[in-house]
């Protein structure tokens, strides 16, 4: 794949005193401007994998690229052009929602101007304008979410990663998130969503890969997928019969 | 522009943490007020301390008057005439006075027959007559001096040693003044004159640095509002440690940690502002001590004259302890232990440093020690110039140890930091 945004090349991490690696032996591309759905039961590695794409984490072998840039060599480079929601909520629950995104703006080097207005268009765009200068910590965790969606985007990323955006979020607010990155497939921005929630990659994703116990199980486009397996007619379907029908802890 | 931006955002979590405001500025407040009046008392010690020592009289003569005049001169004695001597025990055996004074029935009288014989037989050796008197040896009753088991031992020994003072002036004065009874005779005016001892060599008492005066001497508030003070900045590891772990905990700390270039102008950016909280805390402390204390009936902060010098102090520490805060911080990974090893910690320092008891009072292995900590270094510069008028260049090795503590302890901090973005 020419256009891989990210190449991720055999790559192994075990954690210390783990019996099994986390990641074994992954491989995977992901082509630019996808929305890129990364699936995977409870433990299945997913966070981890996050976590080294956004250079916070090395590969024990193998390599990662990105933005045609090696992870473990150009991690400062890389970060600058990513964005990530990360699962937590990372934001400062006694600022309020305008300092919390004002600071993050200034510690990307934002100018001021670039800043007012970023925060305007998207506090208004995820219905938060009238919430602009409220303190966090009283926000309900839809709101919490939209605003750390918000602060990776500040600096216009090239690759949006997000983990579990919608984790613990109402209908109303999974809806607005969920309109917001589709209409980012026409901004050719490379998203790459990790989630639960099967039926929300579908809608979204154009391709999306299921990992399970650090191994690729699967990659491709969502229907394909589905329709490759003849016992199979929805993807949570698919995913069970990829990974299993037992507890994942 | 990032790490003005990062002291606005710690000062916002600051004004809006009433807790942690109180624990930065009235907590040590009332720390040094508490911890000045508390130890007020021992630190004016004999000499500032009314002691109430009970008097027995059973000489009736002039020892007995000698001693009680000399005692009664002094503004920290105040005499309690007593009539029985063991009631007067027994009062000081309960502890209701610290010490009793018993003069002993005709010790005056014993005490002239006693120097009578002495120049009777200095006389008879150099072969000149002498005064008429019974060579037979007569025993010298004791002046009694009964003191309470808990007195203080320089108070003991105060005591005594004014006791053994004034017998030993009053012996003096009558040897003189039997010496010129038997030289020049009783009835001769020349002979009759009086020799003060107290002006034979005198003792002048001054305080060795120049421009120094009664104020500047080592009393409760000099020492506790500079010791305090620094042991109040030296806890600014709470709000420090204590925020930057929860940032870390609920996830912010991530989200900076994924901002390039993020890590110094955080770190720095926290360092400025808890520097400059630790300064704001020393000029408090500063100004209590000037003009809070004497309105507690307690002496009044005296800096000396080297301002540059303690403000040069005052950042050098204020640096260590945002230092060792921001270590504190990055080191541990839950508030609990952040917290309980640095709040620990820093007693420790404080105690082997001289905070809560001057170094000199240590033994001595301890007085190596606490040439070890921080807070000492900062106490004796404070001490060199509030006490001791010192120039800047002598509190300079000090300041150099608490500068180095910082940078050490800061490059270690953003080391550590860093290193973890990438594990």
């Amino acid at each position: 794949m020419n256009d891989a945004i990210v190449s991720i090349q055999s790559i192994t991490k075990k954690y210390k005193g783990a019996l099994q690696p986390a990641i074994n032996a992954l491989s995977l591309q992901i082509p630019a401007g996808s929305v890129f759905g990364l699936l995977g039961p409870n433990g299945a590695g997913k966070s981890t994998l996050v976590m080294m794409l956004c250079g916070l984490m090395s590969p024990d072998s193998g390599s990662i690229r990105l933005l045609g840039m090696d992870t473990q060599e150009n991690g400062t480079d890389i970060r600058r052009r990513i964005g990530v929601a990360t699962q937590e909520i990372a934001l400062f629950p006694m600022l309020t929602a305008t300092e919390n995104l004002r600071y993050f703006g200034e510690m990307y080097g934002l100018p001021e101007r670039a800043i007012n207005q970023k925060i305007a268009l998207y506090l208004d765009e995820f219905d938060l304008a009238e919430k602009a200068n409220k303190r966090v910590h009283s926000f309900s965790g839809g709101m919490k979410r939209r605003l750390n969606l918000i602060a990776a985007l500040l600096h216009d990323p090239t690759l949006l990663i997000l983990d579990e955006p919608t984790a613990g979020v109402d209908v109303q607010s999974r809806n607005i998130l969920l309109e917001f990155l589709m209409s980012l497939k026409n901004k050719n921005i490379t998203i790459i969503y990790s989630s639960h929630f099967l039926e929300e990659a579908e809608k979204i994703c154009n391709r999306m890969a299921i990992i399970d116990e650090g191994k690729l199980v699967t990659e491709g486009v969502p229907a394909e997928l589905v329709g490759e397996q003849q016992d199979c007619a929805t993807l949570e379907s698919l995913f069970l019969k990829l990974t299993g029908k037992h507890i994942r802890d | 522009m990032k790490i003005i931006a990062t002291i606005k955002k710690e000062a916002l979590l600051l004004i809006r943490d009433p807790g942690g405001l109180a624990l930065i500025f009235l907590m040590p407040l009332g720390l040094v007020i508490v911890m000045a009046l508390i130890q007020d008392a021992p630190f004016r010690d004999y000499q500032e301390t009314k002691l109430e020592v009970v008097f027995v009289d059973n000489d009736k003569d002039s020892l007995g008057s000698k001693i009680k005049s000399a005692f009664l001169q002094s503004p920290n004695i105040q005499f309690i005439s007593q009539k029985d001597s063991n009631a007067a025990r027994s009062v000081v055996r309960s502890g209701k006075y610290k010490a009793a004074i018993i003069v002993p029935a005709g010790a005056s009288r014993s005490l002239r027959i006693k120097n009578k014989q002495l120049i009777a037989r200095i006389f008879a050796n150099l072969g000149y007559p002498g005064p008429s008197t019974d060579s037979t040896e007569i025993p010298i009753p004791g002046i009694e001096v009964v003191f309470d088991p808990a007195i203080k031992v320089n108070y003991k020994q105060a005591i005594g040693n004014a006791v053994e003072k004034v017998v030993a002036n009053v012996q003096s004065e009558w040897i003189v003044d039997q010496l010129q009874n038997q030289l020049g005779g009783t009835n001769s005016p020349k002979a009759k004159m009086k020799v003060d001892f107290s002006n034979v060599i005198q003792v002048r008492q001054q305080y060795a640095s120049k421009n120094i005066n009664e104020k500047f001497v080592l009393n409760s508030v000099q020492h506790n509002v500079p010791a305090w003070t620094m042991f109040a900045m030296f806890f600014i590891l709470f709000p420090l440690a204590g925020n930057f772990i929860k940032e870390r905990e609920e996830g912010s700390m991530l989200r900076l940690r994924l901002i390039s270039g993020s890590e110094f102008p955080v770190m720095t950016g926290k360092f400025l502002f808890y520097f400059g909280v630790c300064l704001l805390q020393f000029v408090l402390m500063i100004l209590v001590g000037i003009f809070v204390m004497p309105l507690l009936g307690l002496p009044q902060l005296a800096l000396g004259n080297n301002i540059a010098g303690i403000l040069v102090t005052a950042c050098s520490v204020a640096m260590a302890a945002t230092g060792y805060g921001l270590l504190i911080a990055v080191f541990f990974k839950t508030p609990q232990q952040a917290l309980s090893f640095g709040s620990i910690s820093v007693v420790i320092l404080a105690a082997v440093g001289g905070v809560w008891v001057p170094v000199y009072v240590m033994p001595e292995i301890l007085q190596h020690i606490s040439r070890l900590s921080p807070l000492n270094w900062g106490l004796e510069s404070f001490n060199n110039l509030f006490l001791r008028d010192a120039p800047t260049l002598a509190i300079l090795p000090d300041v150099l140890k608490l500068i180095a503590f910082a940078m050490i302890t800061l490059l270690i901090s953003i080391y550590i930091h860093k290193s973890r973005t990438i594990s």
